[in-house]
C-alpha cells in the first residue's frame, strides 16, 4: 500500500471511530450519504478508466522517453506538454522517469512541461470534471494549468537552457 | 442509439479503440484491459475512504461554518484554508472532485474551491517531497513556486468569467449529485 493510501485510510478510519463514539446515528447517516454519492458517481468513472487503460497501453514510459530526448528541442516541448496533458500516470512512475531523462542528457524544459501537465492538466478527466462542476469550470481549470505549464517551460528554458 | 452514443462517448470510443487494437496486435488489447483493471483498483482503493470522509463531512460540518471559513466573504482566510486542505492531501485529482463538490454544496466560494482543486492537483505535500527527492530541490521548487503563483492569480480572477447565476448553479448541481 502506498503512503497516500495509508494516510487516507488512517484519516477515514480514525475519524469514523471518533464520530461513532460521539454520535452513532449521525455516523450511520454519514456512512449512508457517502455510499450514495459513491454509487451515483461510479457510472461516470468506470468507462473513463477503460479509456485510461487503453492510453497507458500505447503511451508507455519508454515511448515517452523517446519523445522527450535531449535533441527533441521545441517539438519535444510541445510533445511533452501534450503527452502530459493527455496521459495519466502515477507520480511514483512519472518522477523517476523525469529524473532518468534529466540524467541521460538535460532536456529540462521538455521534462518540466511533461511533469507539470501530467499533474495538473487532465484531458481524460474532462468528462468527469464537467459532470461535477461544469464544462466551463473544467475548461478553465485545465487551461489555467496549461498556461502555468507553458510559463514553467519558458522559465526553465531560460535558467537551464 | 444516437442518444446512447452521446451519453456514453467514452465507452463507445474505448470499445472502438479496443477493436482496432485487437486487429493490430491482440497483446495490446490485453495490456489495455490489464491497465484498466489496475487503474480501477487503484482508484477504488483511494476513493472509498474519501467517500467515507465526504459522508462524515456532510453530517458533521455545519453549512454556516463552511460559509464563514470558505464562503463569499472569507477573503484571504478562505484561500489559505483551501491551500492547506489541498496541500495536506493524498490521492489523484479525481478523488478531489467529490470533495470539492461537497464544499460547494455547503456554501464554499467557487474561487476557493477551484484553488483547492488546483493545489491538490499539483502541490500535494507527499508528492512535493517525492518530487524533491527525484528532481532535486531547486528544479522542483522552481516548478512549484511558478505553479502556485499562477494558481493564486487564477483563483483571484476566476469568478470574473462567470455570471452570478452560473456560480449559483455549482451549488445546485452539487446538491443534486450528493
Amino acid at each position: 500500500m502506498s503512503l497516500e493510501a495509508i494516510i487516507i485510510y488512517g484519516l477515514a478510519i480514525g475519524l469514523t471511530i471518533v464520530s461513532a463514539v460521539v454520535d452513532r446515528d449521525k455516523t450511520k447517516k454519514g456512512f449512508i450519504k457517502g455510499t450514495k454519492s459513491f454509487l451515483k458517481l461510479m457510472p461516470v468513472l468506470i468507462p473513463l478508466f477503460l479509456f485510461v487503460g487503453i492510453l497507458l497501453a500505447v503511451i508507455t514510459p519508454s515511448f515517452i522517453s523517446s519523445l522527450l530526448g535531449e535533441e527533441s528541442g521545441f517539438v519535444g516541448v510541445l510533445l511533452g506538454l501534450s503527452v502530459g496533458s493527455v496521459t495519466f500516470m502515477p507520480p511514483f512512475v512519472a518522477f523517476p522517469l523525469g529524473k532518468e531523462l534529466l540524467q541521460s542528457g538535460g532536456a529540462y524544459p521538455q521534462v518540466a512541461g511533461f511533469l507539470v501537465t501530467l499533474m495538473s492538466v487532465g484531458v481524460v478527466y474532462f468528462a468527469a470534471e464537467s459532470k461535477f462542476f461544469s464544462k466551463k469550470s473544467a475548461f478553465l481549470r485545465n487551461t489555467v494549468s496549461l498556461i502555468g505549464a507553458i510559463i514553467v517551460v519558458g522559465i526553465v528554458a531560460v535558467i537551464y537552457g | 442509439m444516437i442518444k446512447f452514443i452521446r451519453n456514453n462517448k467514452f465507452l463507445v470510443i474505448s470499445l472502438l479503440l479496443l477493436a482496432i487494437m485487437t486487429g493490430v496486435d491482440i497483446s495490446l488489447t490485453y495490456t489495455a484491459l490489464e491497465n484498466t483493471r489496475d487503474q480501477l483498483l487503484d482508484m477504488l482503493l483511494i476513493v472509498l475512504p474519501i467517500f467515507l470522509l465526504i459522508g462524515l463531512f456532510d453530517v458533521w460540518v455545519e453549512r454556516d461554518t463552511v460559509i464563514r471559513l470558505m464562503g463569499q466573504s472569507s477573503g484571504l482566510k478562505g484561500m489559505a484554508l483551501a491551500f492547506f486542505l489541498g496541500a495536506f492531501s493524498a490521492g489523484p485529482t479525481i478523488a478531489a472532485f467529490p470533495l470539492a463538490m461537497v464544499m460547494l454544496k455547503k456554501g464554499a466560494r467557487y474561487s476557493n474551491v477551484l484553488f483547492f482543486l488546483m493545489v491538490w492537483s499539483s502541490l500535494k505535500l507527499p508528492i512535493v517531497f517525492f518530487q524533491v527527492t527525484q528532481l532535486g530541490f531547486e528544479f522542483a521548487m522552481l516548478i512549484n513556486a511558478i505553479m502556485l503563483l499562477v494558481f493564486i492569480v487564477a483563483a483571484l480572477i476566476s469568478e470574473k468569467f462567470y455570471t452570478r447565476s452560473e456560480l449559483d448553479a455549482f451549488e445546485e448541481k452539487a446538491e443534486e449529485l450528493s
